[in-house]
């Protein structure tokens, strides 16, 4: 059973404190600082669930999730946005790209995963 | 005079008597019927127990010519109006005592030589105050009917605009008698029955006397005529005869009764002499009794003339008005006192002078020249017939006159005078100058202050749009700054709780005690985040709420869950009370929740000891949730800024609680986007009660 995770992240720290949480739980994390480089690795790796941060140098999150889901080969693919954009709008904007879920920074360690996990 | 009249009767029956047995020759004997009427002592039938014949001057002096012309008298008795219809229809010869007017010499005819001549006059009651005619105001007054007088008295009272009643009387016996019983103010009759008869009725006679007329034998018009040639040729026989049967008669009838008998030469030489004087002094009264009436109507007259011409002379000289009288050329030639007041001059000192360089200065201050305004005047004196102009005092003061303006013209039209009444206005256009400058000031600092108002206005907007473009950076400025916030702060509560999980490892006990702390101070870093990016959007219009139905109490026990190990640890007690008819509301339940933490939270951090309880109620269509505690309380002065932003009690450095002091405002302003309200009770030192209400379902 595919068991990796892709993590859109340019944050190194909030990118190290989930990817922590999440190998710590048994599943394979794969990281990308840019959405270029995010939508890249999950053509070439097919991941179980994409963690997709919002402000990203160059392409941000909405554009990643737009592309994503217009891309027959990654669409099926489940996308969670985990962000710090709590304005109004924002929640809706996100699922509108196409984003299937919504977690709020910051995270609760203690129910990250099991979030996560509900999800899947 | 009974005596006299006895003797003379006696007389006349024994001349006719011996005439009627031997008739004179050469005369034609025929009947002559003779009307009769009442009119003593002219002609009158004297008493019934006599012979009943009549008798008087005129049946003297008829009887007399009768004798010479050898008529057969009859008498045919009757009132004077009979007797002129009598006459008229021919059925009598001769009607005595018969006044010539023009009316009636068309229907009679008359002889020449007037029997006697009279005059009317009024007589009036003793005491009366009846003068003159002027007397006979509002008066009622008797007259002779179908009589001369009649027609005379309303010829002679007709320019005297006299106001009285005329009536018309049989014969003058009523009058008299008529007068006397008070039933009227007086009579008009001839003189000789006035002269006879006054002093018998108590009456006296007035200056009012009028008409004098001859009196006459009158004569059908066709028939009888020969008759009234030999009265006239008898007539003057007898009038040049002093001592005629004609005054014999006259003196018979007029004179008052004689007391003792004179000796008859004196009677008869005495008589033509009485008589002319007493004919003389006849006239010379009536001449007097004219002078005297004409004097009093005269003086009547120039009295009214005199009151008049006064009331006018007041009215110009003590009008409070400046008449002034100037000829074309400019000359005064009249001021009455008031102008002479007005102006500061005295009649001699301005009189003769130029209207202009006295009276009005040569030019008005406001530059218009004053010298051709008499010319202009001359030359359309209908625009000048009311004309404001500046006057000049004596003194120099200038002031501002209204003038009426009268052309006074010749019969050739050119203007001869000027006449000018004039009132001083100066007050009044002093006051609407000053009326005019200030409603000018007023318009001057009305506009300044529209200005103002206007650039106020501009500045505001300018200022509002700058607000609100700072606004809109500022919330721009929260947004990213919480976004900011967030990201670092992610990594602080994310690896704080992962090292106090124990992923990273154990931790000693000193350790897992500051880790703690780190937790406490993070997660109070965010709620801070949390408010102000809440009050930012809330600010900024961002903010929406939902409305969606939902069970109210199981929303308000889970936020009591919430909050209850907050209390536990104080030691309070959480006391809920949720009323039976709560149920279902229609409201934002994500945000009614933070608000009831908001307050359940507030209680429990201000209250030491006691309690802290929510209570919740359905009142007609809202709901009552109450959060009371029996903490610190709230000072009045602090109430009223307890809703707004950043306004924790005691701030500053001696603060005591934790908080943003966000979250109260936080509540208003998320209540009144949801259509409730909250408000607060407090007594310092006894705790808070703080009161929300919301609608069961919010209005369409």
């Amino acid at each position: 059973m595919n068991n990796t995770l892709l993590i859109i992240e340019d944050n190194e720290q909030n990118y190290y404190l989930m990817r922590f949480l999440l190998e710590k739980n048994g599943f394979k994390v794969l990281g990308a600082e840019t959405g270029k480089k995010g939508i890249e690795m999950a053509r070439q790796h097919q991941p179980r669930a994409i963690l997709l941060d919002i402000q990203l140098p160059e392409m941000d999150g909405y554009a990643v999730a737009t592309v994503l889901k217009n891309d027959p080969e990654l669409q099926k693919i489940p996308i969670v946005a985990v962000t710090s954009y709590a304005m109004v709008g924002d929640r809706e904007r996100i699922l509108a790209a196409g984003a299937d879920r919504y977690i709020e920074k910051p995270i609760n360690p203690e129910t990250f995963v099991s979030e996560i996990q509900k999800f899947l | 005079m009974d005596f006299l009249m006895k003797q003379c009767l006696l007389l006349i029956a024994l001349l006719m008597v011996l005439f009627s047995v031997v008739p004179s020759a050469g005369a034609e004997s025929r009947v002559v019927t003779v009307g009769v009427y009442e009119n003593p002592p002219k002609i009158f039938t004297p008493d019934k127990t006599d012979t009943g014949e009549p008798a008087g001057i005129f049946i003297d002096i008829i009887a007399y010519i009768a004798e010479q012309e050898g008529w057969d008298l009859k008498y045919a008795p009757g009132t004077w109006t009979e007797g002129l219809d009598r006459l008229a229809a021919g059925t009598i010869d001769l009607m005595p005592d018969v006044a010539y007017t023009a009316s009636r010499d068309q229907i009679y005819a008359f002889h020449s030589v007037p029997v006697l001549s009279s005059w009317f006059q009024v007589y009036a009651a003793k005491g009366s105050n009846i003068h003159s005619l002027l007397d006979l105001n509002h008066k009622r007054i008797l007259v002779l009917d179908r009589s001369v007088q009649h027609d005379a008295f309303l010829q002679l009272s007709q320019g005297f605009d006299l106001d009285f009643t005329l009536v018309s009387v049989p014969d003058y016996h009523t009058m008299f008698q008529t007068v006397a019983a008070g039933d009227a103010d007086a009579a008009i009759t001839n003189s000789f029955y006035g002269v006879m008869n006054a002093k018998k009725f108590g009456l006296h006679d007035t200056a009012v006397i009028f008409s004098p007329s001859n009196l006459f034998f009158a004569a059908p018009k066709n028939q009888s005529k020969h008759l009234l040639p030999a009265i006239d040729r008898h007539l003057s026989k007898l009038k040049n005869d002093s001592q005629s049967l004609y005054y014999q008669s006259l003196r018979h009838w007029t004179a008052e009764p004689v007391r003792f008998r004179l000796p008859e030469w004196v009677k008869i030489t005495g008589i033509g002499g009485i008589l002319l004087i007493l004919l003389s002094l006849g006239s010379g009264l009536l001449l007097k009794h004219q002078v005297t009436v004409r004097t009093r109507e005269l003086e009547t007259a120039n009295h009214t003339l005199r009151a008049s011409e006064q009331k006018y002379r007041d009215l110009v000289m003590l009008a409070n008005s400046i008449i002034l009288r100037f000829t074309p050329d400019g000359r005064i030639t009249f001021l009455n006192e008031f102008g002479q007041k007005f102006f500061g001059y005295d009649a001699t000192e301005i009189l003769g002078r130029q209207v202009v360089g006295t009276l009005v200065p040569e030019s008005e201050t406001t530059g218009r020249d004053l010298r051709p305004l008499l010319e202009d005047i001359s030359r359309n004196p209908k625009k000048f017939e009311r004309n404001v102009n500046k006057n000049i005092l004596r003194n120099g003061d200038r002031v501002w006159i209204d003038w009426t303006n009268k052309m006074i013209a010749d019969e050739n039209g050119e203007i001869k005078e000027i006449l000018s009444i004039g009132s001083d206005i100066t007050p009044r256009v002093k006051n609407e100058i000053k009326i005019y400058q200030l409603n000018e000031a007023l318009r001057q600092e009305a506009e300044i202050l529209e200005q103002r108002v206007a650039e106020r206005t501009a500045e505001l907007r300018e200022a509002k749009e700058q607000a609100e473009a700072a606004d809109r950076i500022k919330s721009a400025f929260l947004a990213t700054m919480s976004h900011e916030l967030r990201t670092p702060l992610n990594s602080i509560i994310g690896f704080t709780g992962v090292l106090l999980q124990g992923l990273a490892g154990d931790l000693n006990n000193e350790q897992q005690k500051q880790m703690t702390m780190v937790q406490t101070s993070a997660r109070h870093l965010l709620a801070l985040i949390n408010d102000v990016l809440d009050i930012s959007k809330i600010e900024a219009g961002q903010l929406k709420v939902e409305a969606k139905p939902f069970g109210l109490p199981s929303a308000i026990e889970k936020t009591v869950k919430i909050v209850s190990p907050l209390a536990e640890k104080k030691g309070l007690q959480l006391k809920l009370d949720i009323a039976d008819t709560v149920d279902t509301i229609t409201t934002d339940q994500r945000r009614l929740e933070q608000i009831m933490v908001n307050l359940l939270n507030n209680a429990i951090k201000f209250t030491d000891k006691g309690q802290v309880a929510l209570y919740c109620r359905k009142e007609n269509t809202q709901y009552v949730i109450t959060v009371a505690d029996t903490g610190m309380g709230l000072r009045e002065q602090d109430l009223e800024a307890l809703f707004q932003p950043f306004r924790q009690i005691d701030s500053g450095t001696t603060r005591k609680h934790d908080g943003s002091g966000l979250g109260l405002s936080i509540c208003k302003k998320l209540l009144d986007l949801m259509g409730g309200s909250i408000s607060v009770e407090s007594t310092w030192g006894e705790g808070s009660r703080f009161t929300v209400r919301l609608p069961v379902h919010p209005e369409e």
